[in-house]
């Protein structure tokens, strides 16, 4: 299963003096939220079911789809095997009163059945939201069972285990890539930020650019400067990089024969109908499936570019005061928006700090 | 009404007529098969840019109307010798439909005072459909700046629909031409 861990030795776990951590969304890297909650001891095991049925007709707990609705008995010594859950603290049917404890006739209106092999209610607290990794998952369960579909992904992500030594090491050679290109814009008076393209398919570098802003075009942020360069190597392209020696792109297709397949009368591949006949999958749709490797969080024009783009990862070094992938906006995970992509931050932090 | 030093928003009737000049862009945007969103950018009552979505013919998705006009702008300080700050701290941009998340950004970064917008962007809309860039707190990215929508929104919105439904392959195609 793992058998790249053959290879590491314990002298050596990790060579690489960054950490590279996800950005994720708020609802993945936020804290358990808690909501308050009543819930009862079951005296007679045999009666669970029959009261789960019972409580779900008077209190279906819809919008807590991910509670279990019994647990066992945190108490190995306790007097009762399982504990259920009647209600939410604000649904129960009774008037809060602050100092009293509910008893079951309080909560539970009469004539619905028989319980009494439910013992005296107490409050407890229980997680307001599916947990959606696996820290979380662990913080909630302390709390009351709840349902979980791990994501693999995120799981090994968050540990720091998504991605082996040798990708590491591919890694950290983009961004190295990225780095030099930050210094030879510094060179030539402009804002120290480089960024790389590359095809993760293939390991291919298609883009590598830095920030031009200093330029005639104050727009002309490294990312804009290599999403241009892409372009440019799928033969369209908006902007001039012949004065600047380090922007550079490579063709990804023949741009010799490209003459009469650009029909500026069709769009490429339509946003909307890309599964539509003859939208030509072959042809690579501007940034799609492509990683970024940028020396500078993005700010927000270059976060949404990457969006319109549709970027496939990102991997930034530093924070920037008015980033858009973690600092002050999330836009890779934006929920209103139609294309998302990961981000992972860290990535030779310190080199990009110097430059 | 006073948005930003030195500049002064000209009246109802002259920003009605920047903005039918801002549609017939959008128009020449759907010919070429792009996106229907054009714009102009006024500087003193002069025309400096104008500009239409050029996404599919440049193969780059940033290509939107404002960011192609943006350029022209430049380029008309650069041929003029005029320094851009100033220019541009003082230049309107009419837009048919709301700037996106990118573009909102993009004119915050260049301080432009005044944005007129026809229709609402819902999918990517950057001035108040999205996220409201205009007005956050972001001491990084340039001046907020004043936004007035709703100009001819809904003739906006039926060129958007009329794009969307030209790029479906199984469309017939006397729904592709707009009605002259």
């Amino acid at each position: 299963m793992e058998p790249h861990c053959k290879r590491r030795r314990t002298e050596e776990m990790d060579p690489f003096p960054w950490e590279m951590i996800p950005v994720l969304s708020d609802e993945k890297s936020g804290d358990v939220e808690l909501v308050e909650a009543y819930a009862a001891p079951i005296f007679n095991k045999k009666e669970t079911s029959r009261l789960v049925k019972l409580m779900a007709n008077i209190y279906p707990l819809n919008d807590l789809p991910h509670i279990k609705r019994v647990r066992a008995c945190v108490d190995k010594d306790s007097d009762h095997p399982l504990e259920i859950l009647i209600c939410l603290r604000s649904s129960a049917s009774v008037a809060d009163v602050p100092d009293r404890k509910p008893s079951l006739i309080d909560l539970l209106p009469s004539g619905m059945g028989d319980c009494n092999s439910l013992g005296q209610p107490f409050q407890v607290t229980i997680p307001a939201k599916q947990p959606l990794t696996r820290p979380q998952f662990e913080a909630a369960s302390q709390h009351w069972p709840t349902a979980f579909h791990e994501n693999k992904q995120v799981t090994e992500a968050l540990r720091g285990q998504l991605f082996n030594p040798e990708e590491k090491a591919k890694m950290q050679m983009f961004m190295g890539k990225a780095i030099e290109a930050a210094r030879a814009g510094k060179e030539m008076g402009m804002e120290p930020v480089g960024a790389v393209i590359v095809d993760p398919a293939t390991n291919q570098i298609i883009a590598v650019g830095h920030d031009c802003r200093n330029g005639p075009n104050a727009l002309l942020h490294a990312v804009m400067v290599c999403i241009d360069l892409v372009a440019h190597g799928q033969g369209g392209g908006a902007f001039d990089h012949n004065k600047y020696p380090n922007c550079l792109f490579v063709a990804t297709k023949d741009l010799s024969e490209d003459n009469n397949v650009i029909d500026i009368g069709k769009p490429l591949i339509p946003l909307d109908h890309q599964n539509a006949p003859g939208s030509g999958k072959d042809l690579p749709y501007i940034c799609t499936g492509y990683d970024l490797y940028v020396s500078r969080e993005p700010c927000v024009m270059c976060a949404m570019a990457l969006v319109h783009s549709r970027i496939h990862r990102v991997f930034y070094a530093t924070s920037s005061p008015d980033g858009a992938l973690g600092t002050k906006y999330k836009i890779h995970t934006k929920k209103d928006l139609n294309h998302h992509y990961e981000v992972f931050k860290g990535l030779m932090e310190k080199e990009c700090q110097r430059l | 009404m006073e948005v930003s030093d030195g500049y002064q928003t000209p009246g109802e009737r002259q920003q009605q007529q920047w903005m039918d000049q801002a549609f017939s862009m959008a128009e020449e945007a759907l010919e070429k098969g792009e996106v229907p969103v054009g714009c102009l950018m006024v500087h003193n009552n002069e025309i400096l840019g104008r500009g239409r979505n050029q996404v599919n013919e440049t193969k780059n998705a940033t290509r939107h109307a404002e960011l192609v006009a943006v350029d022209e702008v430049l380029e008309w300080c650069a041929r003029n010798n005029r320094q851009r700050s100033p220019v541009l701290a003082s230049t309107a941009l009419y837009v048919t439909v709301e700037p996106c998340v990118m573009c909102a950004a993009a004119l915050r970064l260049l301080n432009i005072p005044l944005v007129v917008y026809g229709c609402r962007n819902e999918r990517f809309g950057g001035c108040g459909s999205v996220l409201n860039i205009p007005t956050e707190n972001l001491e990084d990215t340039g001046t907020p700046f004043q936004c007035v929508g709703g100009y001819r929104a809904e003739e906006a919105v039926e060129l958007l629909k009329t794009f969307y439904k030209a790029e479906n392959p199984n469309a017939p195609k006397s729904k592709v031409r707009k009605k002259e």
